[in-house]
This record gives structure tokens, C-alpha cells and sequence, in this order.
């Protein structure tokens, strides 16, 4: 009989080579052409400041995409969590069981979003649509008309603080990071998570239970947002209804950037933080050149259709062309019969 | 053409024509009045550098019946889908009445008469019968830009009644029965005008019924001069319908026969390149009475399962027959967890009350689904993910959290090589591998589960004759060690083959219980319909 090779070794990381690339190249770009993007503080890991609430808010919504579902509240959710952090700071509540409680809501509402979504089977676009409103007005409420501001120098070392000169934000990041990618990657969770957005029904079939990991999925994404809402109002000195909001729209461009197919299944954690990275120095580099943030703005949209494009080059088969590559890229999206 | 002249004569004909004793038709001349050739000379195609077809030249005529057999990949479909523009062919041409056809597409393919009947229908399931029909050409009211919904309504009818089905052009394409919706493919071929209809295993997912209906309808459109090509892993079917045939082997055409000129044994010989050896019953050895591991009471899952009782010892292999919607899947599905149902459930002696797939697993019931593209494989998955999706949890791990990936590859390999799965390494995708491999390594993931009971859904559907044996080999080993079976199959031969018991289901009830010798076609067949 002939022996299946047992395949050790791992696939070539071809899109992460491309982003490290990427990264590289962009950081040597603004090194030499703005004096103060290295020069900044530390140099650029102080940057790193600036967008560690994005990055652990894609974490998140890395996991939820992988399901082939989505989480619109989980900005909200943020905000949500900082407000919550501020006023209770603001009444005198103890640093860590402000935290705490701020996590522990934003975490309640990622599970009524998994609840909602996968015991009365409604699409997870229109379910998390609808607690984003829920939870931003609720924000905006607990907030009031003076949200609260100017935090204990402690809590404040969250956002800006640093340790053996690596911030704090950025440090939080790396260990959510690698819990992630472990979660993803080497436990049953993970590997269920992974299944279902491969393909729902042979999950079903083979006896993954999508009702419990659909709500770990989205248990996991509030905490997630939990998490940034508190690093943001550390970063901010401020809590404010809407600062989580404006993180949602990059943090799902950092996931899909980092080649996580957003109809679920293929992904990889490792590719979505150098995706975190590459876009928030790249914001950064350019806010710090004086472009202007619409600018910035402009140029992740460019990029993220440049990337999708390269990103098929890249695993196009030998002699195939781009447009015929795109195509049948498209078809195995939507599941098509065709050649592969 | 105007189609009601097209409707009448399609009824006109439509009394004198059956599949058994076919009237010995001349062929009449062409449409429009010479005999119409369709032709592919010297075609080649490859996909992502494989060759699937290699200087393929085949002809299509009017008033005949050309079969295309061989295994499957063996380049069959994709000759047809080229010939009717879906794909695009590397090397070679087409040729309709010598008219060279130039960069195909499906819609210019129907402008030229040709038509591709799909092996799963694909029409619209929300829009009616009779828009499917005339889809892309929706016949213009009295305004000119509007629909004429009523003319539509009442062509559409004379068109179905010319393909003998019998639906109010109104009714959801979706509420069809597989087979309806084969016949309102077929109608829209007519309401199209196409002159070389060609049916791409349009049988495989038919009763015997069904397909007799739809060869009934062949042999009509073949009397009034259409060309008619058909793809059939079928021998006998392919036999009774075929005027020609012209088998391909590895994307190459290794035979052509006219009809009758051609044996059974010669045509697998060149299919598959060597002699098989007849399938017949087993001889099985007398299973001992032990305990039946799968004892289900009265199962009800309305509309489709009425009343079903079904046991299953260990060691045995039971058949399930009936026709597609007598409830053989839905009864698996309810049994599996899959679905709600009344009635009672017991897996090895416990009472499963409201069961989910995990809970069957963990309790020894494994179930292989029918439809192993949507419900079985993760097809861009590798190998190794795809034999242990149902096992995990089973999983060796590391501090009691960590999944061991490289002893979960070791795992996955060893079930692959017990039931022979022949793939080069355990990263490859599963959908790079055949339909039989793919079955193959399925039958691994089940065996991983250390199962009591193994229902198999269709377990050959889509695997290549030569394959099936393999496939049966598994079976029985499975029944040696201990496992009772339970076979669901639309192919009888195969459950003569195999079982030792065969329930027979009819709209959604046990119609009867064959044993041993009297399993047979006639009797399967009889209680398959409510006969008695």
C-alpha cells in the first residue's frame, strides 16, 4: 500500500511574508523621510500606542469572521466599555473592579449576540446591527453630557505606559495576540470555530456544535471590545460614546487585510497582527508627515484593494492569469461548481 | 420555430414512445429540414495544468441518441460543458452544421439550439415553472415591454404537457420534486428552440421511475429529429437508450459503438481498462442474533416520515430501499439528531431522547450523508482536519487544552490507510482527491468514531464503478468487527450485493422486511411503489 506523507512541515506563510515585507518596507520609508517617526519617544514603539484598541478589537472580529459571521456591535461595545470604565472611575470604584466591570458587560453583550444569533437563527449582520444601536445609545446615556475625564495616572498607564520601555497597550496586545492564535490554531474551540466557516453544514454533519461555539465566538468578540473600550479611555484620559465606534470599520480592514477570508474558514491570527501592525504605522506615519487623516483614510482603501489583487497573484497557480485566478477565487467564495 | 407547433407535435408523439420496447424510428430529417450535426474535433482541455481531455472528437446527429460512458474524471462532463459553452476548450473546434463556433458561451450556445440539462437542475426555486421556462426570454405583452404573463402561462403549459409533467405553471420550482425539475429543464431546452439537448447524468439522481419517464421523452425528442447526447454511469440504462456510444477513458476516447454492436463486459473493460469482476450477493456468513444496537419505535418526523420502525443488531448489514422522497433520508436525519421527530430512539440499549449529532456520536451512531459535497467533506480542508472533525474532542492534548497536531496527523493517517485512501500527503486538500477517495476518507472519520451503529446515506453515489467494490469491502469489514449497518440506497443491485436485511420505505412508512434470498429487484421494487 502506499504511504500518505505526513506533512510536517508547515505551509509557506507566502501572505505574511508579504505583510512582514510590507511592514518593512513602510517603516524604512517613514524612518527616512520623517525625522520624528523614529526619533518619536522610544521611537515607533510608542506609535504602537496609538492603535493597540483597533488591534484587540480585530482579534475579535478575526475570530468571529473565521465563523464566516460577523460582529458590527463590537465598536459600540467599546464605547460602551469605556464609558463604563470613566464613570465608574469617576464614582470612586477601585482601578481593577472598574476594569472588571466594564469587561464583564461588554462581555454580557457579546453573549446575547451569540445567544440571539445562533438559538433564534438570525443572521449575525442583522443581530449585531441592532445591539450596536443598543449598546451606543446606552453609552451615550451612561455618558451624559460631560463624560467623564482625567484618570488616576495609574489607570492612565494603561494606554501609556511602558514597561522595560514596551508599552503597556502593546504588551497587552502580543499576549491577547498569542491566546488567539493558540485558540485558533490548538484547541478543540478552535478548531470547531474554524470548521463551521469552512462549511456550516458539514460541521452540523459531523457533530460540531455550532449553537455553543457561535456563542463562544461572539462571548469572545465582547470581550475583546471590552478590552479596547478600557485601553482606549487609558489612552484618551477621557471616556467618549463614540470613541469606540470609528475603530470598527478599521479593525474589520486589519482582518480581512491579514488574508482572513470574510466568507469564513481559511485565516490565520499570525498574518492578522502584522496586518494590525502594517496598518497602524501606516495611519500613524502619515498623520506624523502632516497629511491629513482623510488622507490616511484614502490611502488603507487603496490598499486593501491592492492587497485582495495581490493577494490572489500571490496563490494563483503557475501559468494561470490574474483575471482567471480572480475568477475562480470568486467561485470558491460562493461555493460554485467549476474548476478549482 | 414557433412553439406551438413544437408542443403539438411533441404530444402527438408523445403515446407511441416507451424506454422497454422502443419503436424502431428512422431518423427524420433535421428541424429545418437537413440532418443536423453538432461536432468536436480534436479538443483539449486542461485545468490548472491537468489534461482532462486530449484530441477528444465526438459528432451529435439529428434523430440519435449519443451516449458518453466512462468513469468518472474521465472527461465526459466537461466535453459536454464545453461543447455547450460553460467552459472554454484549450485546443480544437466546434463545428454546428459546419458553422465554426467561436468563443462559446452559454447563452450564445443556446442562440445556436444548444442546450446542457444539468445533473442537478439548477432553476430558480422562488420563480414559478413558468418563468424558469422562459428565462431569458420572456415572451412581450401587448405593450411591448412588459411581460405577457398570461401567453407565458399558457405556453408554458403546453410545453410541460409535451414533456409529461404534470404541474400547474404556476407552482414554485422549488416545491418540484428532483425528477419535475429535470422535466422543466427540459422544457426550457423546447421554449428555447435548441435542437441538441444534451442530458449530463441527468438519471443519476433518479428512481427507476423517473428516469423511465425521462427516457420516455428522450426517444420522443430523438423521433422528432433533435440530437440528444446523455452521460450514464448506467450500463443498462445506457444500453436500452443509446443508438451510439462512445466511451472515454483518462480524457481520451478509447471505443465507439453503434447500438447493440457493443457487450456489457466490453464496455466496463474499456471504461475502466480491465475486466471487473460481476457483483452478485455475497455470500455472507449467518449473522448469530445478538442485540439489536439500533432500535428505533414509531418514528414520526412529519411530512416526510410517517411511521417508521427500524432495528439493527450488531454485525449486520440492513438495506433501507425506496424511492427518492419515500423518507429514507429524513428518517436518518431524525435518527442522527438532525431534525425533531416523536417516537422512540434507543442506541445500544440507552434511550436517546432529544438527540444531537454530538450526543449520537458520543453514544456510537455515526451517520454518512448522502450529499458528501455539502454534508461530508470541508472540501478546501486537508486530509487530516477532515478525519477528525467528528472526533475532536477525542483528541490527544497537551495540559489537557493544547490539541497534539502532529499525534492528530498520525491518527488521521492510520484511518486513512485502513480504508485505503490513496492520496500523496496529509496537507492536500480532501476535494483534490476522486470521489471514491473522498468516500474513502469519510468512512475514516466514521471509523474514528468507534461507532456501534453506522448509517450510510448513498454510500457509493458519485464513486466510480471500479471504486464501489472497494467501498463494499469497508462495509463489511465495519459488520465484521461488530458494527450494525445500515445501508440507505437508491441502487438495489447494491443492496442485493450486500445486506442481509432490507426494510423497504413508501411515502414515509415500512412497507415491508425481505430477508436472505428474498431480496431481489421484483420484490424491492414492488414494495418500493405501496405494492403489496
Amino acid at each position: 500500500m502506499t504511504s500518505i506523507a505526513v506533512d510536517t512541515r508547515r505551509r509557506p506563510a507566502v501572505w505574511g511574508t508579504a505583510l512582514a515585507v510590507a511592514i518593512a518596507a513602510e517603516l524604512v520609508y517613514f524612518t527616512l523621510t520623517t525625522r520624528h517617526f523614529a526619533e518619536h519617544g522610544h521611537g515607533m514603539l510608542v506609535l504602537t500606542e496609538q492603535f493597540m484598541p483597533t488591534g484587540v478589537l480585530a482579534l475579535g472580529a478575526a475570530l468571529v469572521i473565521l465563523t464566516g459571521n460577523i460582529d458590527l456591535s463590537s465598536g459600540a461595545v467599546a464605547s460602551l466599555s469605556a464609558i463604563i470604565v470613566g464613570t465608574q472611575l469617576h464614582d470612586g470604584a477601585s482601578i481593577a473592579s472598574a476594569i472588571v466591570v466594564a469587561v464583564v458587560v461588554a462581555t454580557g453583550v457579546g453573549a446575547l449576540n451569540g445567544a440571539v444569533i445562533s438559538l433564534l437563527h438570525i443572521d449575525s449582520l442583522l443581530v449585531t446591527l441592532a445591539t450596536q444601536f443598543i449598546a451606543g445609545s446606552v453609552a451615550t446615556s451612561i455618558g451624559g453630557e460631560n463624560p467623564p475625564y482625567n484618570f488616576s495616572r495609574i489607570f492612565l498607564r494603561l494606554g501609556t505606559g511602558t514597561v522595560a520601555g514596551l508599552p503597556i497597550a502593546l504588551l497587552i496586545f502580543l499576549v491577547l495576540a498569542a491566546a488567539t492564535a493558540l485558540l485558533v490554531t490548538r484547541t478543540v474551540f478552535g478548531r470547531s470555530l474554524v470548521l463551521i466557516g469552512y462549511s456550516r453544514s458539514a460541521a452540523d454533519y459531523s457533530g460540531i456544535s455550532a449553537t455553543r461555539v457561535l456563542m463562544g465566538v461572539f462571548t469572545l468578540s465582547g470581550f475583546a471590545a471590552g478590552v479596547s473600550g478600557v485601553l482606549l479611555a487609558a489612552f484618551y484620559n477621557a471616556a467618549r460614546a463614540d470613541s469606540g465606534t470609528t475603530l470598527l470599520l478599521p479593525a474589520i480592514t486589519m482582518v480581512v487585510l491579514g488574508g482572513v477570508d470574510i466568507f469564513g474558514g481559511r485565516g490565520r491570527v499570525g498574518e492578522v497582527v502584522l496586518a494590525v501592525f502594517l496598518l497602524g504605522f501606516l495611519t500613524q506615519g502619515l498623520l506624523i508627515e502632516g497629511y491629513s487623516s482623510l488622507t490616511a483614510t484614502m490611502v488603507t482603501g487603496l490598499l486593501l484593494i491592492a492587497a485582495l489583487v495581490l493577494k490572489v497573484w500571490l496563490s494563483r497557480a503557475p501559468g494561470q492569469s490574474l483575471s482567471r485566478a480572480m475568477q475562480n477565487a470568486l467561485r470558491r467564495r460562493l461555493r460554485l461548481a467549476g474548476p478549482s | 420555430m414557433d412553439w406551438r407547433q413544437y408542443a403539438g407535435r411533441c404530444r402527438n408523439g408523445a403515446g407511441e414512445a416507451s424506454v422497454t420496447t422502443r419503436a424502431e424510428q428512422t431518423p427524420s430529417p433535421g428541424i429545418d429540414g437537413f440532418a443536423l450535426t453538432y461536432t468536436a474535433q480534436g479538443i483539449c482541455k486542461s485545468f490548472s495544468g491537468v489534461r482532462v481531455l486530449a484530441d477528444v472528437n465526438v459528432d451529435f446527429k439529428a434523430g440519435e441518441v449519443h451516449t458518453l460512458l466512462g468513469e468518472n474524471g474521465a472527461g465526459k462532463s466537461t466535453l459536454l460543458k464545453i461543447m455547450a459553452g460553460v467552459y472554454s476548450h484549450d485546443a480544437g473546434e466546434l463545428r454546428l452544421n459546419g458553422e465554426l463556433l467561436h468563443g462559446l458561451s452559454p447563452r450564445d450556445a443556446q442562440r445556436h439550439g444548444v442546450y446542457l440539462v444539468p445533473q442537478e437542475p439548477r432553476l430558480m426555486p422562488d420563480l414559478s415553472v413558468a418563468e424558469n421556462v422562459y428565462l431569458g426570454a420572456l415572451p412581450r405583452g401587448g405593450l411591448r415591454f412588459n411581460v405577457g404573463w398570461r401567453s407565458m402561462a399558457d405556453h408554458a403549459r403546453e410545453l410541460l404537457s409535451a414533456v409529461g409533467l404534470h404541474v400547474s405553471p404556476h407552482s414554485l420550482a422549488g416545491d418540484l420534486s428532483l425528477a419535475q425539475q429535470q422535466l422543466v429543464e427540459c422544457a426550457r431546452a423546447l421554449a428555447h428552440g435548441c435542437k441538441v439537448v444534451f442530458f449530463d447524468e441527468s438519471t443519476s439522481p433518479l428512481t427507476a421511475y423517473d428516469a423511465d419517464r425521462l427516457f420516455q421523452l428522450m426517444n420522443q425528442l430523438r423521433g422528432e429529429g433533435l440530437a440528444l447526447g446523455f452521460i450514464s454511469h448506467r450500463l443498462d440504462e445506457v444500453e436500452a437508450i443509446s443508438d451510439r456510444i462512445t466511451v472515454l477513458r483518462d480524457g481520451r476516447v478509447v471505443g465507439e459503438a453503434e447500438r447493440g454492436a457493443i457487450t456489457r463486459a466490453e464496455m466496463t473493460r474499456l471504461m475502466v481498462g480491465r475486466e471487473l469482476a460481476i457483483t452478485a450477493r455475497a455470500a455472507h456468513e449467518k449473522v448469530a442474533p445478538a442485540k439489536p444496537v439500533l432500535d428505533v419505535q414509531h418514528l414520526a418526523s412529519p411530512p416526510q416520515v410517517k411511521d417508521m420502525t427500524v432495528q439493527v443488531r450488531a454485525g449486520e448489514i440492513v438495506g433501507f430501499a425506496g424511492l427518492v422522497g419515500s423518507g429514507r433520508t429524513e428518517f436518518a436525519e431524525s435518527v442522527f439528531g438532525l431534525r425533531a421527530f416523536t417516537g422512540s430512539i434507543t442506541i445500544d440499549g440507552r434511550t436517546s431522547a432529544r438527540p444531537t449529532p454530538r450526543k449520537s456520536i458520543d453514544r456510537g451512531l455515526v451517520y454518512l450523508a448522502e450529499d458528501r459535497g455539502r454534508n461530508g467533506v470541508f472540501a478546501e480542508v486537508d486530509l487530516s482536519r477532515n478525519v477528525t472533525a467528528s472526533t475532536i474532542r477525542r483528541l490527544p492534548r497537551k495540559m489537557r487544552v493544547l490539541l497534539g497536531l502532529s499525534e492528530e496527523r498520525s491518527i488521521a493517517r492510520d484511518a486513512l490507510q485502513s480504508t485505503r485512501v490513496k492520496a500523496a500527503t496529509m496537507a492536500s486538500p480532501i476535494k483534490t482527491l476522486s470521489g471514491g477517495n473522498q468516500q474513502r476518507a469519510l468512512f475514516a472519520r466514521w471509523i474514528l468514531a468507534h461507532p456501534k451503529v453506522a448509517i450510510l446515506d448513498e454510500p457509493t453515489r458519485g464513486v466510480d464503478v471500479g471504486a464501489k467494490e472497494g467501498i463494499y469491502e469497508i462495509i463489511e469489514q465495519l459488520a465484521k468487527e461488530g458494527v450494525g449497518v445500515l445501508v440507505i440506497s437508491s441502487e438495489m443491485e447494491e443492496l442485493i450485493r450486500l445486506c442481509d436485511r432490507v426494510y423497504v420505505a413508501y411515502e414515509g412508512r415500512i412497507t415491508g422486511e425481505l430477508l436472505g434470498d428474498d431480496i431481489s429487484l421484483e420484490s424491492m421494487g414492488r414494495l418500493a411503489v405501496g405494492a403489496t
